[in-house]
């Protein structure tokens, strides 16, 4: 699918403009979340950007949202469908650490079950990616198999040449769609000029094996080191939360009234002490340690066990934004000592 | 550091104290929490500008008091707290959550603190809370360490901001919170950070009857924000660890400090400022004003 072009700030910018008009949504990273923009000058394409403290996931896998309304009579209950919105969504300038978020949830998503309302919104949503120039001390997506550089996800892969010039490549079937209706803004380009950016893009070191680091926790589920790292973590869900695959949620009924309700699908976290509360109040995970390394073990072990990949993607989110400055790198990465 | 170090170390040898909840540098520019029970590990204390955190959250949760049990007696808890965190300590001894002789306090001669992790300090990039703090020197100590000196003072941008507020229409002012809580996520963070949020069961967890609405809508995000800006009225001391660990940068200080300007208007009460003063929510005085009843 490979095919590489050039094309200018100037006419991405009026690409994005011709997206709004059409009533698309189109997305674009601020400094706290991926805004929508509403003005192209918005749009600032910074390759060394920090991730944003929070993911887009929310675009797709809504923090609260109705799956589907009731009536209630005498004799009867109606059940009422909502109709999700198959709005094209496009994102644009998303970090090689957001991009491939849709293909790790993806798989939660379609395993027991069909989510219709996760698969019809991924459908629609085209991810224009942007490298990566710049890393802080929280970053690892060279450690999970990603890179500053990783197209993994994105439909199209924007690599800056200089201050106006973008090098654009189609990744996907998707984004060759998307694209070629602005065919005229695209030139063609010589491919040695983005490799040699690539190439010399600054990566955060690799800091741990993931195979060693399966290995490990398969062995170590009563290892005092969690009851350590227990001691500290305050049970709030701002890992989850803020983390671009983690996807678990939570049913539950609002009524209106006494005949009239929705039932919700929201955001939940594993921190939470209540998450694995049983309606006998027993608690399989009673203590905040048994927590967090549920945490550690699902993004580690027993995804990779069930789906064959790593349920992280190395943004760092959940450590640069943590209360109590946990950092999983670092517990990953010095796991052995 | 090094007094604080020696001072901590010699309290474990002595087997005075269970253990010190106190920092640990991470990075050039954060540390993070650490319970040392190890004397041999007193040497990874610290205490600088990039101590955020408020420690005394630590102080009410089961499996930290629970290290303070032996056989025969119970041991005292260290802990390092700013002067601003004392105020927290004293409001969860005025409200009977821990016992003052229980704690021992390690205390500095407090400079402020930097806005935020990341940030290299420079004199002027100092939290908020520290801009318009009049407390450099702890109310209560045990043993305190550093010199003396205030913190550069600035304009109360949070104060000018709640004025502001004021003078919007009820309208303005809830599309302005409306906008805020848009954002809110209910990763609860602020909950967690917040030593006084010390309840076992919280009530946005309960779910018969569910009073608060777990989704994170409109009116579920304004319940949970607004019940706990009055629950926490009259007993927030303005630590402001709630805003710095909100992912969502929603300005919560705006709404704990417009409780507490109104604890001290009407009341002349400050929380956790005496230990021989009750509690405002858990005292009645006949003369009390009665002004604010809805």
């Amino acid at each position: 699918m490979m095919e590489e072009k050039i094309i200018s700030r100037d006419d991405l910018l009026k690409i994005c403009k011709d997206v709004i008009e059409k009533g698309h949504t189109l997305l674009s990273p601020g400094i706290a979340e991926y805004n929508v923009v509403k003005d192209v000058s918005q749009i600032k394409l910074d390759a060394s950007a920090l991730p944003t403290k929070t993911s887009y996931k929310s675009y797709v896998f809504p923090k609260a949202e109705p799956v589907l309304y009731y009536k209630r009579s005498k004799s009867d209950v109606q059940l009422i469908d909502v109709n999700v919105d198959g709005k094209n969504i496009i994102i644009l300038g998303a970090k090689p650490c957001d991009t491939n978020s849709l293909n790790i949830m993806k798989h939660l998503f379609n395993w027991d079950y069909s989510d219709e309302f996760f698969n019809l919104r991924e459908k629609h949503f085209i991810t224009i990616g942007l490298m990566c120039s710049h890393y802080d001390e929280y970053c690892f997506c060279t450690s999970i198999g990603l890179s500053p550089v990783s197209e993994k996800g994105s439909d199209i892969f924007l690599i800056p040449l200089d201050k106006n010039n973008f090098a654009l490549r189609i990744v996907t079937e998707k984004g060759k769609e998307f694209i070629e209706p602005y065919s005229e803004f695209l030139n063609t380009v010589d491919e040695t000029l983005s490799r040699q950016v690539t190439e010399n893009v600054k990566q955060p070191e690799v800091a741990f094996d993931c195979k060693e680091v399966h290995e490990w926790l398969g062995s170590n589920f009563e290892n005092p080191k969690w009851e350590g790292i227990g001691n500290i973590c305050l049970s709030c869900a701002q890992c989850a939360f803020v983390c671009p695959v983690c996807h678990c949620f939570d049913i539950v009924d609002e009524d209106y009234s006494y005949t009239e309700g929705r039932r919700m699908k929201n955001w939940d976290g594993c921190q939470f002490g209540n998450f694995t509360l049983h309606a006998s109040g027993h608690n399989p995970r009673d203590i905040q340690s048994k927590r967090y390394r549920q945490r550690v073990n699902h993004k580690f072990r027993y995804y990779v066990d069930k789906f064959g990949e790593i349920f992280c993607t190395g943004c760092g989110r959940c450590s640069r934004g943590c209360p109590v400055s946990i950092d999983i790198k670092e517990i990953v990465s010095n796991c052995k000592d | 550091m090094k007094d604080l170090r020696e001072h901590t170390r010699e309290l474990l040898e002595k087997g005075e104290i269970a253990a010190v909840i106190g920092y640990r540098q991470v990075s050039e520019m954060r540390t993070k929490p650490v319970i040392v029970t190890d004397p041999a590990d007193a040497e990874h204390l610290v205490f600088n500008e990039y101590c955020l955190n408020n420690l005394a959250v630590y102080l009410t949760k089961a499996r930290i008091k629970a290290l303070c049990r032996t056989k025969d007696k119970t041991l005292k808890l260290a802990i390092t707290a700013k002067p601003c965190d004392v105020h927290s300590i004293v409001a969860l001894i005025q409200e009977n959550q821990i016992h003052r002789k229980d704690i021992h306090i390690i205390s500095f001669n407090c400079h402020g603190v930097v806005k935020d992790f990341g940030c290299e300090f420079n004199g002027d990039n100092l939290a908020s809370k520290c801009i318009t703090c009049e407390t450099h020197k702890p109310l209560y100590f045990d043993k305190i360490f550093g010199e003396e000196k205030e913190t550069p003072k600035a304009s109360d941008q949070a104060l000018a901001r709640i004025q502001e507020l004021e003078s919007m229409t009820h309208k303005e002012r809830f599309e302005f919170f409306k906008g805020e809580f848009d954002r809110c996520i209910k990763c609860y963070a602020c909950r967690a950070v917040c030593p006084l949020c010390y309840c076992q069961r919280c009530i946005t967890d309960k779910a018969i009857p569910r009073w608060i609405e777990s989704s994170s809508h409109q009116r579920g995000n304004f319940s949970w924000n607004i019940v706990r800006a009055f629950h926490l009225s009259a007993r927030c001391t303005g630590c402001g660890e709630c805003e710095r660990a909100c992912p969502a940068d929603i300005p919560l200080t705006l709404l704990n400090r417009r409780m507490a300007i109104e604890a001290k208007r009407s009341f002349s009460y400050v929380s956790g400022r005496s230990l021989e003063t009750p509690t405002l929510v858990g005292s009645f005085n006949e003369k009390d004003s009665d002004e604010l009843f809805m």
